[in-house]
């Protein structure tokens, strides 16, 4: 393994670019869009060109202005959701590992019986609780993921707890606040700050999955998903309604994943041996 | 081990009941009513308010939790709100088609990802362990349904070979058209569910290679397939069984939207339809049997681990946790 | 015996040959000049499951669709192009008063079970419908019946409380059912052609031919439902020739693939659902005229109608479509116009426009309409918040407790305009003369002056743009070339299957 960081490092940035191009999109579409989301002036289901780079959906608003709103969405979707999963996930991670017995087993049984039951389902029970909005969908993958992130938070802090610089440090009167802070976040964060990164593309693609089935970001701002179920049955008729928000999702989530194997490489020293 | 084996079998059902409470009443604190999916436009307030009462829903918590568990301890799994049918046959129909598509799908990826995953790991130098580790990549990042809809076109629109969707109404008494209306379903949920796995075989695997005993058993003699055998294997299992558990798990209900877009009649689509419809007994039902299978398959897991690695018997839950 | 493998097999058929191949049953000899095979089984594609098996109990638009007609049968039919005739009911009377029904069943009539059809069953079925917990969309429209009484067992005799000239109508949604039958919320026990062989819920309904059948045999041995969650796997499944007819296509995306195909007819019937903009005429700002009107004229049906539909569909200008008898072209009545709309706005007191928030059903075409509107109504200065809501959301929060401004919502039934009369409906629009309009129209002695009062009440709530009536949904059937006799207009979501023949 003598030239690991450089191909390393090539990940990373392999995986910032192509992110990068579409969080440049998402920038841009906080400023300026081609229309206006809700401007139905083009013609029902126009071809690329004319004044529409991607062309026109059924009610005449312009695809490429949504693709922009959209990898938007699908940011606020991934953030949102992640920043949900860590916020539980660790709160509830630490909480596990510090009990023991069968307050642990429960807790751990508790995060594996949530681990299976699907976002997808825990979305529908939220959108029944709520309305179908972006934040109910956030809401539920952020749930859903939290399990999986506290496992692995638990797992981590576990591991931090039984080496021999704890038991020191508790043996000297070190608060357990101060043991948190200052020995078990310092070891964990590493390896959570990637797992985060995959939950991002995970959220984004469940979000797609949503808005598929009706129950993700509300019309008039369309979500990748939503442009992909609406333009399944003009597939053959219309393809690039159904390619180009396809292309995108698959770009981006890949992209996060790169950066999250480029990430693990440079953060987490004992996980360098794997890449 | 068999005192282990009591002790979490214990927890398992402790486990259960406290599930099923749990689930109960974080159902009935959702806002919602099961009297809407009875009910059409035109109905008048009194006629809503009777359905209410007819399917039970206005009686008091306790009694309708009561009522619930009084039918679970007879092994009974009540009756739906809305389609008045026992919701246990129905949940054992739709398993016929879940179970079946959740295994075959899962030994499929598991074929394909373990060697897959291994060979990434080994050859991952060479052109192809990259290009394994790409399609791995781009496999996790294709949308499910996107995947779902390229194969329907290519084996059932085009090529006419397989069904587009649906399940034969006779189920099982037709073995032959069961088995081609799950084919397409079984290669979708193997195809992404095997991506993802390849990666943790893959770093699983990588784990194993840099280790220091195997190094040792190779300094020592061992030649590397017996080294691998007797010490890879095992070690890189441990957390790939604990994953595996998992995604089975996860895919129980996580068909959903394979089942949607083939027109499947699973237990996923059995849930959804119920949460749509508020059919408390449907979700319940649904919910129970499928904690139930998540906590047999843990059990599994658990066991299996430590019949591979003996020294996590030490310890109750899972080694990899 | 086995039907999906025979489906699969003209599937087969269908894809690699022409329109004569033979992959039908046993029998099979091509589509022309008539010929059928008597024992084919019809594969039916349908989006709308029956939730349960009774249609007093909340079984829904898929039960009608199901069993009407094919597994039960009333005292009356309304047909295919929506008259109504006799069926169980060999023979009525009206008393001079018009109080007083006297109905003769006909003779010979016996149940899936065997039983005699008496007049007992009669009394037992519309008692059913009456019933407290009954769910019949049609409960409130017979509350006028005071009384059933059964001279003999081949005579029921109803008398009413008050006139009402829709009653023999209404009838024809009462189901004759054995008064000894249990558990019809899963079962059935009716007089119709077919009887119910298998009910797979999640998946498909068969029905089998009844061989005691009073009437003429079904054409067809076996009527199977297939269920679909999803259009596109609905679609799929007509292209692979897993189903030979789709009951009712809810989007125009995918019928460019069956149109240019000698193998598929598409047929354009007509329909009775109305996607309706339907203002709380109790709620601000919706309770000036004005404002209805105004929001009216701004929105361009016609090109609403065209995004969603292309180009099916048809425009209307109130409640009513051409199928009722009331039926009176109103789309000029308060039509596209947005100067208009901005000089109404201004009269209102709303120069700068205001904002209102629409209750949206999750479920197309609404999302589809609502961006519509929000984009319309943004041109004269309303701006319109979108709030997405699932069905049951939909009940309780427009339906039962009134708490909304404006929701979009589809309403399915033919002769509903009579709502408008009920200032208790969810809308809320109250006019003390157009309800006394309806209540005189359904005491009237003749449909003539049924016709003239409710052609008043259509123009009068059209006029105060009680609701915004967007379009009339299209009624779409797409059938393999093979098969005949299927019902092309799908009026209130029936089906019959008994006369469709497969070639």
């Amino acid at each position: 393994m003598s030239r690991p960081s450089t191909r390393h490092s090539a990940t990373l940035i392999a995986g910032c670019v192509t992110a990068g191009l579409i969080a440049l999109l998402a920038l841009v579409s906080l400023l300026w869009v081609p229309y206006a989301p809700d401007d139905t002036s083009g013609g029902r289901l126009a071809g690329p060109g004319g004044g529409h780079l991607l062309g026109t959906d059924k009610l005449g608003r312009d695809l490429f202005t949504q693709l922009m709103t959209g990898s938007r969405i699908a940011f606020e979707a991934g953030l949102g959701s992640v920043l949900i999963a860590a916020a539980i996930g660790i709160t509830l991670g630490v909480l596990a590992a510090f009990t023991r017995g069968w307050l642990d087993d429960t807790l751990a049984a508790l995060l594996d019986i949530l681990i299976a039951f699907p976002t997808l389902l825990l979305a529908m029970l939220v959108v029944a609780a709520r309305s179908a909005t972006l934040a109910s969908a956030v809401l539920a993958i952020g749930l859903a993921q939290s399990a999986v992130v506290g496992r692995l938070v638990r797992i981590l802090v576990k591991r931090v707890l039984a080496q021999d610089y704890i038991t020191a440090a508790r043996t000297s009167g070190t608060s357990w606040p101060r043991i948190v802070a200052g020995h078990v976040l310092p070891n964990i964060w590493p390896t959570l700050v990637v797992n985060l990164a995959l939950q991002f593309g995970l959220a984004i693609l469940a979000e797609a999955g949503l808005s598929y089935l009706g129950l993700g970001a509300p019309p008039p701002n369309a979500s990748w998903g939503r442009m992909l179920q609406e333009a399944q049955a003009t597939f053959t008729t219309a393809p690039a309604g159904a390619l180009a928000p396809g292309i995108l999702l698959v770009m981006l989530v890949i992209g996060v994943n790169l950066i999250a194997d480029g990430l693990r490489d440079t953060l987490d020293p004992a996980a360098r041996g794997r890449r | 081990m068999a005192r282990y084996i009591l002790r979490r079998l214990a927890f398992l059902l402790v486990s259960l009941a406290l599930a099923s409470v749990v689930l109960f009443v974080l159902l009935r604190l959702l806002p919602g009513d099961p009297a809407n999916a009875l009910t059409s436009v035109g109905a008048a307030p009194e006629q809503i308010a009777a359905a209410r009462h007819s399917i039970g829903s206005d009686r008091p918590l306790p009694e309708q939790f009561a009522h619930w568990i009084g039918q679970l301890a007879s092994g009974d799994l009540g009756t739906s709100f809305i389609s008045s049918l026992p919701v246990g046959p129905e949940v054992g129909a739709r398993l016929r088609v879940t179970v079946p598509l959740t295994l075959a799908a899962f030994v499929l990826a598991v074929l394909i990802a373990v060697p897959a995953g291994f060979l990434a790991a080994y050859k991952r130098r060479t052109w192809y362990g990259a290009l394994l580790n790409g399609v791995s990549q781009l496999g996790i990042a294709v949308p499910v349904f996107w995947l779902g809809m390229v194969l329907i076109a290519v084996f059932a629109l085009n090529g006419g070979w397989l069904p587009a969707g649906g399940f034969p109404q006779d189920g099982w008494a037709e073995p032959a058209e069961a088995m081609r209306s799950l084919v397409l379903p079984v290669a979708t949920i193997a195809l992404v569910m095997s991506a993802s796995l390849i990666r943790y075989v893959r770093s699983a695997t990588l784990d194993v290679l840099g280790s220091d005993y195997l190094r040792t058993a190779r300094a020592l003699g061992s030649s590397f397939g017996r080294a691998m055998w007797r010490h890879g294997l095992r070690n890189a299992a441990v957390p790939v069984i604990s994953i595996l558990g998992i995604e089975l798990a996860s895919t129980l209900l996580g068909a959903v939207v394979v089942e949607s877009v083939y027109a499947l009649p699973g237990l996923g689509s059995l849930l959804a339809t119920g949460i749509a419809q508020h059919d408390y007994p449907v979700i319940q039902g649904v919910l129970f049997v499928s904690t139930l299978a998540v906590l047999l398959i843990g059990f599994a897991a658990d066991i299996l681990q430590r019949i591979i690695d003996p020294r996590l018997r030490g310890r109750l839950s899972g080694g990899a946790r | 015996m086995n039907i999906t493998k025979i489906s699969l097999y003209s599937g087969a058929a269908l894809l690699g040959l022409t329109l004569t191949a033979c992959g039908g049953g046993a029998g099979g000899s091509g589509a022309a000049g008539g010929a059928y095979d008597k024992n084919a089984t019809v594969n039916i594609g349908s989006l709308y499951e029956p939730q349960n098996l009774d249609n007093t109990a909340g079984g829904g638009q898929g039960v009608t669709e199901a069993l009407n007609g094919n597994v039960y049968e009333g005292l009356f039919k309304l047909t295919d192009t929506g008259k109504v005739e006799k069926l169980l009911a060999k023979d009525y009377k009206v008393s001079p008063d018009g109080l007083t029904y006297t109905f003769t069943l006909r003779d010979g009539v016996t149940f899936h079970s065997g039983k005699k059809l008496t007049s007992e069953d009669v009394k037992y079925s519309l008692e059913k419908v009456l019933a407290k917990d009954s769910q019949s969309a049609r409960k409130s429209n017979l509350e006028v019946v005071k009384s059933i009484a059964t001279p003999d067992a081949r005579t029921v005799r109803v008398r009413l409380s008050k006139k009402s000239i829709s009653f023999v109508y209404n009838l024809s949604y009462v189901w004759i059912v054995n008064s000894q039958a249990k558990n019809l919320k899963t079962s059935e026990d009716g007089t119709g052609p077919y009887r119910l062989r298998k009910w797979t819920r999640g998946s498909a309904l068969a029905l089998d031919r009844f061989a005691g059948y009073w009437g003429g045999a079904a054409r067809n041995k076996q009527a199977v439902f297939h269920y679909y969650k999803d259009a596109t796997a609905l679609n799929n499944a007509l292209l692979t020739g897993a189903v030979d007819v789709v009951t009712s296509e809810q989007s125009p995306d995918a019928l460019d693939q069956f149109k240019n195909n000698q193998n598929y007819k598409v047929s354009d019937g007509n329909s009775t659902t109305k996607l309706l903009l339907a203002f709380n005429d109790k709620a601000k700002p919706f309770t000036d005229v004005k404002v209805r009107q105004a929001v009216s004229s701004a929105i361009d049906d016609k090109k609403l109608l065209e995004s969603v539909w292309g180009g099916y569909g048809k425009l209307i200008g109130s409640m009513v479509p051409p199928t009722d008898p009331w039926y009176e072209d109103l789309t000029k009545v308060n039509a596209y116009d947005p100067a208009r709309a901005k000089r109404l706005l201004a009269e209102a007191g709303y120069k700068k426009g205001f904002t209102f928030t629409l209750e949206t059903p999750n479920y197309d075409p609404h999302p589809i309409a609502a961006t519509f509107i929000k984009s319309q109504l943004a041109k004269v200065g309303v701006t319109v918040k979108i709030n997405t809501i699932t069905p049951d959301q939909w009940y309780t929060k427009v339906y039962q407790n009134r708490d909304f401004t404006a929701t979009l919502q589809e309403h399915v039934n033919d002769r509903d305009l009579v709502w408008y009369g009920d200032p208790n409906f969810y809308w809320g629009y109250d006019n003390k003369q157009v309800t006394q309009w309806v209540d005189q129209a359904e005491q009237a002695s003749t449909t003539a002056e049924q016709t003239r009062l409710l052609k008043k009440v259509n123009r009068k709530t059209a006029e105060d743009a009680a609701s915004d009536w967007l379009y009339l949904y299209p009624q779409i059937v797409v059938a393999n070339s093979k098969l005949s006799g299927y019902p092309v207009n799908g009026l209130n979501s029936q089906f019959y299957a008994y006369d469709i023949k497969k070639g």
